[in-house]
């Protein structure tokens, strides 16, 4: 069984565990990417504990987890209900709400903050010369980091439709006939039929959703890079500026490694929950 | 003999090949020199490819330049590339600040035994190659200098009875003029850069608290935690508030901001000279609609008016290059006459080489007013020590970083001047003591 699972197990370490091993040596070394590392102990913890923006690039990714675990996942389990309910629609609507998926993610956020946001040469603009005063959201600290998220919400929800769809549709008709037989409506199906049978499926992308989240990066680099005022800043961009503006790659890799953590416990809650499970069906 | 089709097919691409070789050589008889440049829009790739690439091609036949745009993220691929060994030969870095970390960790060669043999060191202006000085070693020749100005609509100051401003005074009694009759009195924007902060703060600092206190401070005489500095963001925060940049400084892009400036939305911006060389900023040669200066005094430590001594870019040779001659030979190219004049005629205020014996007179006749009369001056303010520092070209990088993100806290109100400058103490102090801060020029030219 180890020599079938010798080549992956090798790429793995390679590509994934020594990098890993390496980023979290370099959390506890003053680096500046290009000379001699220094060890500093636990000094890179100290200093990013001390600076108040780490603290709210930490609460951002709270925040954007929070919505990523709600917003995105509920339009997802609603538009999946409706499409199982509605099969003749099922291959159009899939298209269309797949394909914020396969644009990419520079093309998508340019998208939103020129054609959409902007004031000048946006949507935005064009409501406000018809007498609507709207502010663009991505220049104010408060609430840029929500309109990011709805950029991204715009660009996942679809996917996360189509999986969930894809496992509603494993669930015997048989089971959602009788429910029916039984008098159940929409929400009741929803709610004791649909939800129940995609419990594996949910849980494993609420958990990667926890995990993608205190990892986001690309849309809010592209989109807002961390601003206005560090309106924006997660952990990601709170890293990328220590590594690659401040030339400070123990504090970027300490970063990296409280972004590391949030994962692992992501990861640890998922395997508790298929242990468990697993202990239930036996 | 004849040839069988196979035989003819095979040779049609060798023959190609050979044909498209440069002059009096074969590929394999010259040595190649890489070379990994950042941005550049069509007119620079263009410039780059003509007047560079090919032009020192051609001139002669021991080396083979090869030169690949990398875009924005050049400054990060370079750090990699050269701490694994798998760099260009030639490290253009976006500036001393930049080039610092490199020369510190002895990625890049000492170039005195070059400037020596060139007489580089007696041809470039001493505050422009003294930046590039690190424990009595030369690490690089700066590629160009750069400055803030102040650009101007003078359609739109000549339609309203403006004059061009002498003092701070001055400038606000137009900024509020601007501002009653629905004009935005600076053009700015940083939605795609915001570097375009610190464009403005080298502005505020230098302007309002005096080049000699900026020099003081950056040689660690003075804390940044000082009253002129404390005036300096004091002003720029009322200057942000009062919408004197306007009320999408977030949302523009530069190029949308500057462009408010050539349709008379906005009367004025300050910006670097680099703007000359963008076409899309709108600004034509010869040009009827706008005007530059040098950016005035803004507070009561100088009188009249000030440039501000920067280099926008750094050229050494890598520490791993296997060509490090043929690298030279190509900085000894940029220094003549030739190609001087079809780079800035091309591609103007991009490489601007601060040498001596290459005098800005000579740009007289590419038929673009403006930037000869900018240059012109900068070479003189910058020969006789008449100048004030930029932030991207003397700040150390975290310092540099805090002034760019923090500014944003101070005028959004999310933190004090006080509060933004203490900070920026406390990292200048800790990056001053690491030997961070890029070296400063001496005090007379």
């Amino acid at each position: 069984m180890w020599l079938f699972a010798l080549p992956a197990l090798l790429i793995n370490i390679c590509i994934i565990l020594v990098p890993a091993v390496l980023t979290f040596t370099a959390a506890f070394f003053m680096w500046d990417g290009v000379g001699k590392p220094a060890w500093a102990g636990l000094a890179n913890f100290q200093n990013m504990a001390a600076d108040p923006v780490f603290w709210s690039a930490l609460t951002n990714n709270f925040i954007w987890t929070a919505i990523f675990l709600t917003v995105p996942v509920c339009i997802a389990l609603v538009m999946a209900a409706a499409l199982l309910m509605a099969p003749n629609a099922r291959i159009v609507v899939q298209s269309i709400i797949f394909l914020p998926r396969i644009i990419a993610v520079a093309v998508t956020g340019r998208i939103f903050q020129g054609m959409i946001f902007s004031p000048a040469t946006g949507i935005v603009a064009w409501l406000n010369e018809r007498g609507f005063s709207i502010s663009d959201p991505l220049a104010d600290p408060d609430r840029s980091l929500y309109a990011v998220a709805a950029v991204d919400i715009w660009h996942w929800w679809g996917f996360l439709a189509v999986v969930f769809l894809s496992a509603m549709r494993q669930i015997s008709v048989d089971q959602i006939e009788a429910a029916r037989l039984d008098g159940a409506g929409f929400l009741a199906l929803f709610r004791y039929v649909l939800i129940p049978g995609i419990r594996p499926t949910l849980i494993l992308m609420l958990i990667l959703t926890v995990i993608w989240s205190f990892q986001v990066f690309e849309f809010i680099f592209i989109v807002t890079r961390g601003g206005p005022a560090y309106g924006s800043e997660v952990l990601a961009t709170f890293a990328y500026r220590h590594a690659f503006f401040e030339g400070d790659v123990g504090q970027a890799a300490a970063a990296a490694c409280v972004m590391s953590l949030f994962g692992l416990c992501a990861t640890a809650v998922y395997l508790w929950l298929q242990i468990t499970d697993d202990a239930q069906s036996t | 003999m004849t040839m069988t089709r196979r035989q003819l097919v095979a040779a049609i691409p060798a023959a190609a090949l050979a044909a498209n070789l440069p002059r009096g050589a074969r590929a394999e008889e010259r040595k190649v020199v890489t070379f990994w440049f950042g941005q550049a829009n069509s007119d620079g790739q263009a410039a780059l490819r003509n007047d560079l690439v090919e032009a020192f091609n051609a001139s002669q036949d021991k080396y083979l330049l090869q030169m690949e745009v990398k875009g924005a993220a050049v400054n990060n691929l370079l750090k990699v590339a050269l701490v694994a060994g798998n760099g260009p030969d030639i490290v253009q870095t976006a500036g001393p600040a930049y080039l610092t970390a490199i020369a510190n960790a002895g990625q890049v060669l000492p170039l005195d035994d070059f400037a020596e043999k060139y007489k580089w060191k007696e041809r470039f202006l001493a505050p422009l190659l003294n930046t590039s000085v690190y424990g009595g070693k030369l690490y690089a020749l700066p590629r160009d200098y750069e400055s803030m100005h102040l650009f101007y609509n003078k359609e739109l100051f000549k339609q309203n009875g403006w004059k061009q401003p002498t003092n701070r005074q001055e400038m606000e009694e137009i900024a509020d003029a601007a501002l009653a009759k629905g004009i935005i009195p600076f053009g700015a924007g940083n939605a795609d850069w915001k570097g375009v902060n610190e464009w403005l703060m080298t502005v505020f600092l230098n302007n309002v608290a005096g080049p000699d206190n900026v020099r003081k401070a950056l040689s660690g005489e003075l804390p940044w935690t000082a009253p002129p500095f404390v005036e300096a963001v004091e002003l720029s925060k009322a200057w942000f508030n009062k919408g004197y940049f306007g009320k999408n400084y977030f949302s523009l892009t530069i190029e949308q901001s500057f462009l408010q400036v050539v349709n008379g939305k906005a009367a004025m911006a300050l910006n670097g000279t680099w703007s000359f060389g963008t076409k899309s900023y709108g600004m034509s040669k010869p040009d009827t609609v706008m005007d530059v200066m040098p950016t005035p005094s803004l507070g009561s430590a100088f009188t009249g008016s000030l440039v501000h001594l920067a280099c926008g870019a750094t050229l050494s040779i890598a520490k791993t290059s296997q060509n490090a001659e043929g690298a030279a030979a190509v900085f000894e190219f940029m220094l003549t006459r030739k190609f001087y004049e079809t780079m800035n005629r091309d591609w103007p205020g991009k490489w601007a080489l601060p040498v001596k014996d290459l005098p800005p007179d000579m740009l007289q006749g590419i038929g673009y007013p403006l930037f000869e009369k900018t240059i012109a001056n900068l070479h003189e303010a910058f020969s006789k020590g008449q100048y004030g520092f930029t932030t991207w070209t003397f700040w150390p990088g975290a310092t540099n970083s805090h002034l760019i993100e923090g500014i944003e806290q101070v005028w959004l109100n999310k933190i004090t001047p006080d509060a933004y400058l203490t900070r920026m103490q406390t990292l200048f102090s800790q990056e001053a003591k690491e030997g961070k801060v890029p070296p400063l020029p001496p005090r007379t030219a």
